[in-house]
């Protein structure tokens, strides 16, 4: 275990508690302990809560030591007749990147959260592409934010204060004055209540209103248009303002309401860019699952749901963790991450959970860690796949890659030993 | 795996030490050349085959947050091209997927197995070095670097309009360092904050742009200036402005022109050689550019071959893929990266029966074979943006072998090929030496690398070892042995070890008064912390850069 203060304040802590990935948070340590994360949202605060986190590394129902621990975890998983890998959240790249070696060896299939609640947007990206910013081109350069059925406040407190609308920039100085807040409010999903524009429409009518928009924008004529004429007021917002971005919350809490929504909002997008410049940028919740998506996809060539049964990545978009459980298709899974709230139940299944608070799910093996960006460093991805460094603010449990690489290695020496 | 080793009766292709095809002995010892062995030294027979130093690509696209953007839109194409892992004796060998993008540990093991051993990224956010780093980290066997992109990062352009030249090549200096890159790159300039602010053609290097009023001549003066009074071991790296459209060889010679006198790369050059445009058909400009380039010692180059093919469009100048996307049809991505870059992707497909791909396919040819010093015009195809770096042994053929050259050229679609040198027929073949300068020695002495390269005794030993073939791609598509810092990496045509690597970067000195400004600059503009912007150093020593280099 590195070096850490068990005192003092510790600056420029990213935090992960949603994918804005703020990373200005001023750790207070006392005792080893959090006593304040300050500039942290509520959602941070509770994220980074006092630091303590379990510490065990448990077999079965008894307490061993961590070497035992991952014997015993390398002879479930090299027995296993199929293995599902599972990147769960809070855990750095340094740590994915270890666990997509561990699925390779195995043979296994590997498939993180991203497989629950974006799959429709990355097989639409890979149809159509995609026009994205990072956010800091938004909060320098948007003078027109759409909020599309959300409001940021809610499970992405900071990003309206840190991105858009309020932040000044290079090509908006005046912040929120020199910008155009447009809310389109979808169904109940209501975007921020001080919108300059607000237009609202019947969720069942969702892909229609974006359909009418992009007759419109091709300067077509439209039989009927949905919604109370606010659809042709904001074809012209979008057209007279030098950039657009339009916002969505890609992962509401779980599954989109409208899993078509991503394709066609980029499809918009992509149009738009025709008359002004546009973007269409996902919000995407925290724990580096952005992280996750591109680990897999540099180590494999896809963002999710990777099946290493023939030797090799195999893309199998339809398979996910939650129907191969669901459907017996595997006897052994490893959690890399926080077991507590990943989508399937372990019931049945031989289980090894390496990640924070480990201990505490119901696993056969369990490696207690620290948590990415709390008791260990490394990188994560915000939510526009940019990299950031992570700090450990308070010493914790061993930490989450050195474990992991640990189990990759008994795992490796036992396959090359049998070949 | 030894630690030394004598390669005996080789043919040995060394141009940087004057050996031309002569056998002779090369000798290995704790991983670098040495001049000789004692007589039980372990020996390696090439009889009958060639020996060149291991090749490096000066420009190519494997490890970036663009890259990875490429790699997650072609499931289609990388579904068609799975990657089992290699029988490794010493490492714990990875799986992937191929395609135009390969994955990380695909593209170093393809490279390895081509015979190239060090590779440069030529196109890195600085906001994304990070990302660079981590899939260079997984990147086996090739030693890599990048080059950190400049030209359209606004504090740059603030300091370019505000005449402060000093304090630009501070600021190049302190990001060369933080982001932990080789070189300076210099994409479109101007033109990619000009996309942004939704005005897209640069019409000639004098057109003022932005809020500044900045030129891309006073951005290019700026970085070639600033990378030269660094005494970086590669000079600024440019590509550009107007790539892709026809007419475009007058903006590329204007620029190389700016540039008179200095040391500068200009990168995939045919990209920006051809002729035509305002209403009359595109048409070959490679005559002119490589007469230019011929007769500027200062200027270098790498050519950016187009293979007929399959090809992945990848690049900081969103501008230009925004064209391609509108006049093709194609998928598209396009990410603005706060206030420093771009990036744009289109999957595409250059084809014989297409005009304009074809006329692409000449301009490239025409440019390595009009090339009257090969030191200074090197191999790239801008991988993937030409073709994949794994058609390299094609383009070797077309090059050393006019009678398949000729076989392909009828093959291809002539229409925009009247009064080109290549359709009126060019003669020259490259020899095997010719070959061992564009493809290492060239590459090594553009990129300041003393010990790549050449097989000299102090060299790093990274060896490719050909067996001969009538068919030349055939021989540089399997090199019967590679080794790499002295350990066989390829054996019996096997990949069979994957050692650790180097990060090949420089960190050259600033005056620190440059960070109070900077400060300030990210207090109002940034989204990330100055503290949390530069990467942990790597590993490795930096290259040596300034006098004492």
């Amino acid at each position: 275990m590195s070096q850490m203060p068990v005192g003092g304040l510790v600056e420029h802590v990213t935090c992960l508690g949603c994918g804005c990935s703020c990373d200005d948070i001023a750790v207070a340590v006392r005792d080893g302990r959090i006593a304040e994360a300050r500039g942290a949202c509520a959602l941070g605060v509770s994220w980074f809560g006092d630091g303590r986190v379990p510490a065990i590394a448990r077999a079965r129902e008894s307490t061993v030591t961590l070497d035992a621990a991952l014997d015993a975890a390398a002879t479930i998983l090299d027995q296993a007749r199929r293995v599902l890998v599972f990147l769960a959240l809070d855990v750095s790249c340094e740590t994915q990147r270890a666990a997509v070696e561990v699925a390779d060896t195995l043979h296994a299939v590997i498939d993180g959260v991203s497989s629950s609640t974006v799959a429709a947007a990355v097989l639409a990206a890979q149809r159509r592409g995609r026009v994205s910013a990072t956010l800091g081109e938004i909060r320098n350069r948007a003078d027109c934010v759409v909020f599309w059925g959300t409001d940021p406040a809610a499970r992405y407190p900071r990003y309206s204060s840190r991105y858009a609308p309020e932040p000044a920039g290079l090509f908006v100085p005046d912040g929120r004055r020199s910008r155009r807040l447009v809310s389109v409010d979808v169904g109940d999903a209501r975007g921020p209540a001080d919108a300059d524009t607000r237009i609202r429409v019947r969720a069942d009518q969702e892909l229609d209103a974006i359909a009418a928009l992009r007759v419109m924008l091709a300067g077509r004529s439209l039989g009927s248009v949905p919604g109370d004429g606010g659809l042709a007021e904001l074809v012209r917002t979008l057209t007279a303002s030098h950039y657009v971005v339009i916002v969505y919350d890609a992962e509401p809490g779980g599954l989109p309401p409208e899993p078509a929504r991503a394709e066609s909002l980029t499809a918009l997008g992509q149009q738009l860019n025709a008359v002004t410049r546009a973007c269409v940028t996902p919000l995407r919740a925290g724990g580096n699952r952005v992280g996750a998506e591109s680990v897999l996809t540099w180590q494999t060539g896809y963002p999710m749901t990777v099946d290493f049964s023939r030797g090799h990545p195999r893309f199998r978009p339809d398979d996910g963790a939650r129907a191969l459980v669901a459907a017996g298709a595997v006897d052994a899974v490893l959690v890399v991450g926080r077991a507590l709230g990943i989508p399937f139940a372990l019931d049945g299944l031989r289980s090894v959970a390496i990640g924070p608070a480990a201990s505490e799910a119901p696993c056969e093996v369990a490696v207690d860690t620290g948590v990415a960006g709390i008791h260990e460093g490394g990188t994560a991805f915000r939510m526009d796949d940019v990299p950031l460094p992570l700090r450990a603010p308070v010493p914790g449990p061993p930490v989450a890659a050195d474990v992991v690489r640990s189990l990759a290695q008994r795992i490796g020496t036992r396959r090359t030993r049998r070949s | 795996m030894t630690d030394r080793l004598r390669i005996t009766g080789g043919a040995v292709y060394d141009p940087a030490n004057g050996v031309d095809g002569d056998v002779r002995d090369v000798c290995v010892e704790d991983g670098r050349i040495v001049s000789s062995l004692p007589g039980d030294a372990p020996r390696l027979d090439a009889h009958g085959m060639v020996v060149m130093p291991g090749g490096i690509d000066i420009h190519a696209h494997i490890a970036s947050s663009s890259v990875n953007q490429a790699r997650r839109i072609l499931s289609d194409e990388r579904t068609a091209d799975p990657a089992s892992p290699p029988a490794l004796l010493d490492a714990i060998a990875r799986s992937g997927s191929g395609g135009t993008v390969p994955t990380t540990f695909t593209t170093g093991y393809r490279y390895a197995g081509l015979g190239y051993t060090t590779v440069f990224d030529a196109a890195v956010a600085p906001v994304g070095a990070r990302d660079t780093h981590a899939q260079l980290d997984d990147t086996p066997i090739i030693d890599a670097g990048f080059y950190v992109l400049m030209g359209n990062d606004a504090y740059l352009l603030e300091q370019v309009a505000a005449g402060e030249r000093d304090r630009a090549r501070d600021y190049a200096a302190w990001l060369l360092g933080a982001t932990g890159a080789y070189a300076i790159k210099c994409v479109n300039p101007g033109g990619i904050e000009s996309w942004k602010r939704n005005v897209r053609a640069v019409r000639s290097i004098d057109d003022a742009l932005g809020m500044q009023g900045v030129t891309p001549r006073a951005i290019m003066e700026t970085l070639a200036d600033a990378a030269n009074a660094l005494a970086l071991p590669h000079p600024v790296h440019i590509h550009c402005n107007n790539l892709g459209v026809a007419g475009n060889v007058t903006t590329t010679l204007d620029s190389m022109g700016a540039l008179s006198g200095r040391r500068a790369h200009f990168t995939h050059v045919q990209f920006h050689a051809y002729a035509g445009g305002n209403g009359k058909p595109w048409a070959s400009g490679a005559k002119a550019l490589i007469a230019y380039i011929n007769a500027h010692p200062e200027v270098t180059a790498d050519v950016g071959q187009v293979m007929l093919g399959p090809a992945t469009t990848v690049t900081a100048d969103g501008a230009v893929e925004y064209l391609l996307h509108a006049s093709s049809g194609r998928r598209w991505v396009n990410v603005d990266v706060e206030l420093e870059t771009g990036c744009g992707i289109v999957p595409y497909e250059y084809r014989d029966a297409a005009a304009v791909a074809s006329l692409q396919w000449v301009v490239g040819l025409e440019l390595f074979l009009l090339s009257a010093d090969p030191w200074r015009v090197v191999l790239s195809t801008d991988h993937p943006n030409g073709g994949a770096f794994t058609s390299y042994p094609e383009l070797i053929r077309l090059l050393m072998d006019r009678a398949y050259r000729d076989e392909r050229l009828r093959g291809v679609n002539h229409k925009l090929l009247a009064g080109s040198a290549l359709a009126d027929g060019l003669a020259r073949e490259y020899t095997l030496r010719e070959i061992a300068i564009i493809t290492r020695a060239g590459p090594a002495r553009l990129l300041g690398l003393a010990d790549k390269g050449h097989l000299g005794a102090g060299a790093a030993a990274d060896i490719t070892i050909y067996a001969r073939d009538a068919d030349v791609a055939v021989m540089f598509a399997t090199p019967r042995y590679v080794i790499k810092a002295g350990v066989l990496v390829v054996e019996e045509g096997q990949l069979r070890r994957a050692p650790p690597t180097r990060r090949l970067h420089v960190r050259p000195a600033y005056d620190d008064a440059v960070m109070r400004d900077l400060s300030a600059w990210f207090d109002r503009y940034a989204t990330i912390a100055l503290a949390n912007y530069p990467v942990s150093p790597p590993r490795d020593a930096p290259v040596p850069v300034g006098a004492g280099a």
